[in-house]
């Protein structure tokens, strides 16, 4: 495993397209979180001149609330494309360049060769949760008042949810890679499905015409999406009744990795049966 | 002797296409084993098949007398086809990925380097090298941590009359530390210079295979006149390395099977009491006899 680490490094230490997209998604993602809640303000105080009874400011980043709205703004699918897009990158740039024969050549299984991908993915998981759990802690600290270490740790079974997400996306993105082989090609393909494709089957299946039961919930991308589903704002509270989101269920979780387990073997048995 | 490679009646078809049909080939330890074909004959099928990239239709193969594995391809250093490397990575970086898969130290990536003469080029991207020193690299790729065998397909492609000499003289050296060497060619000059041992395909199977000096033996092909017609004839007919006989009115074409010198012929013919009158030798070009075995086989 280590030799598959080291030898997974030595193709991306150097790699300026990998840096600079994962430069781009952390830039994005700080970003966006810290301006989340100015600009979910701002749309209030416009909407308060037309309406009769002004709807009340958002505050996102308090603990124990921040845990939920933080992953809920961090797992949008304009976010998630971001990791999905590297490693499609990291996959297909091996088909392009045939080092991936050049590996099973040198002496490396084709399980071998799928670990290594799989590794990447859980370290990028890992790296980008604890950066992650940390931006959160100290954006959240800096905004409590009373703070208490209960406050600190409810919620924060979130950041799994977060971690499950991160993995899951990324290994659908890895299945594209592994079955196209081509880059442009599983980027397009990715990108039209997350924002095309399954929104479209969604609606599609939600309507009870076409399936009795509504299996849209069970949509691949849609089950990542549901782990962190909402974010917890007290307009929403105020004008649903109730707090849509409570915790991050077992199932929600169990339903992707699910997915996941099923594209991973697929793809092996796909890299054992072609030639390459 | 001990057998490094046996393939056993292995096909591989591509569509209509019969890629490679049944061919069954023994490779010992220290031969020169060179897989001579024209292109599309499925020199690079064979070597994908074996080298675990392609898999067979029929047939099966064994590394060093075993199931073959990664194990076994660690134990094997190759070239197929183009030379590939992650296009922004140094060479120096490129090899420690190998020797990384192979298990092996980084003390030899130097070695290599010096070797194919690229080590003062070590730190610059892959991407910056010319066709010629890619495939140079593909080669120091193959000669990291001295495997056992040695599989080179077409190494010397896309090199000037220097890299080829250079790589040749290579192969020589490496082949002399009794390092197994297999090597795909369609040029028999190549096949004949380095190898001891050949193997000529086409259409994906295979027409001989056996020892170069054997396989590619020239049959010589010499002109003669003598006043005496008949006698001469006779003559012919009873030299130990006759093969054919083409005779004219003037001068009569003849092809022996083995290197015969003119000296020796005169000689011979002046003992069987033939006086000539004429005598020439007529080389035919080593691409030339090639291209009639495998017409003759066709």
């Amino acid at each position: 495993m280590i030799k598959l680490l080291k030898i997974e490094f030595k193709k991306i230490l150097t790699y300026k397209i990998f840096w600079i997209l994962t430069g781009l998604y952390f830039l994005f993602l700080t970003l966006g979180l810290l301006m989340a809640e100015f600009m979910i303000n701002n749309m209030v105080d416009n909407m308060n001149k037309r309406l009769p009874i002004p709807m009340p400011h958002v505050a996102l980043y308090f603990l124990p609330w921040i845990w939920q709205n933080i992953t809920f703004f961090a797992t949008l699918r304009y976010v998630l494309i971001f990791p999905a897009i590297v490693i499609i990158i990291l996959i297909t740039n091996e088909f392009t360049f045939k080092t991936i024969r050049q590996n099973v050549i040198n002496g490396m299984s084709k399980a071998e060769f799928l670990g290594s991908k799989l590794l990447i993915i859980m370290l990028v998981s890992v790296t980008v949760t604890i950066l992650l759990t940390i931006g959160t802690l100290i954006l959240g600290i800096a905004h409590t008042s009373d703070l208490t270490f209960s406050m600190v740790l409810e919620k924060s079974t979130f950041m799994i949810g977060f971690f499950i997400t991160m993995l899951t996306i990324q290994v659908y993105a890895l299945f594209f890679g592994f079955i196209l082989r081509n880059t442009g090609l599983s980027i397009a393909l990715f990108t039209l499905y997350l924002f095309i494709v399954e929104p479209i089957l969604y609606y599609f299946l939600k309507s009870p015409v076409v399936f009795p039961n509504n299996i849209s919930p069970y949509l691949p991308v849609n089950a990542v999406l549901r782990i962190t589903e909402y974010p917890s704002i007290q307009v929403l509270k105020n004008i649903m009744g109730i707090n849509l989101q409570e915790s991050v269920s077992f199932a929600a979780i169990c339903i992707p990795l699910g997915y996941s387990a099923i594209m991973v073997g697929i793809v092996y048995w796909v890299l054992v049966k072609r030639d390459l | 002797m001990e057998t490094v490679l046996s393939i056993s009646n292995i096909s591989k078809r591509y569509g209509k296409i019969q890629a490679v049909k049944e061919l069954t080939l023994e490779v010992e330890k220290g031969q020169v084993f060179g897989l001579l074909g024209p292109n599309g004959s499925g020199k690079t099928t064979t070597l994908s098949m074996i080298l675990d990239l392609i898999k067979a239709n029929s047939g099966s193969f064994q590394w060093f007398g075993k199931t073959p594995g990664k194990e076994s391809r660690k134990r094997i250093g190759s070239v197929i086809e183009s030379p590939n490397f992650f296009p922004y990575l140094s060479p120096v970086i490129n090899l420690k990925i190998v020797a990384d898969i192979k298990d092996i130290g980084y003390e030899d990536i130097d070695r290599v380097l010096n070797l194919t003469g690229l080590f003062e080029r070590r730190n610059t991207r892959f991407k910056t090298f010319s066709f010629g020193m890619k495939q140079r690299l593909a080669v120091a790729s193959a000669l990291l941590g001295n495997p056992d065998v040695l599989i080179l397909d077409e190494p010397t492609n896309g090199l000037d009359p220097q890299g080829i000499a250079h790589i040749r003289e290579l192969i020589l050296l490496i082949a002399s530390q009794g390092t197994t060497i297999i090597l795909a060619s369609h040029l028999l000059d190549e096949v004949q210079k380095i190898c001891s041992h050949v193997a000529v395909l086409s259409k994906g199977k295979k027409l001989f295979d056996g020892k170069v000096s054997e396989v590619l033996a020239i049959s010589d092909c010499y002109e003669f006149s003598a006043r005496n017609v008949e006698l001469l004839e006779t003559a012919i007919r009873s030299h130990p390395a006759f093969q054919s006989m083409t005779p004219g009115a003037e001068i009569t074409q003849v092809y022996f099977n083995a290197v015969v010198n003119p000296e020796e012929l005169n000689t011979y013919f002046f003992q069987h009491g033939v006086t000539l009158t004429h005598l020439s030798e007529r080389k035919r070009s080593l691409e030339q006899h090639f291209l009639e075995l495998l017409d003759n086989n066709q």
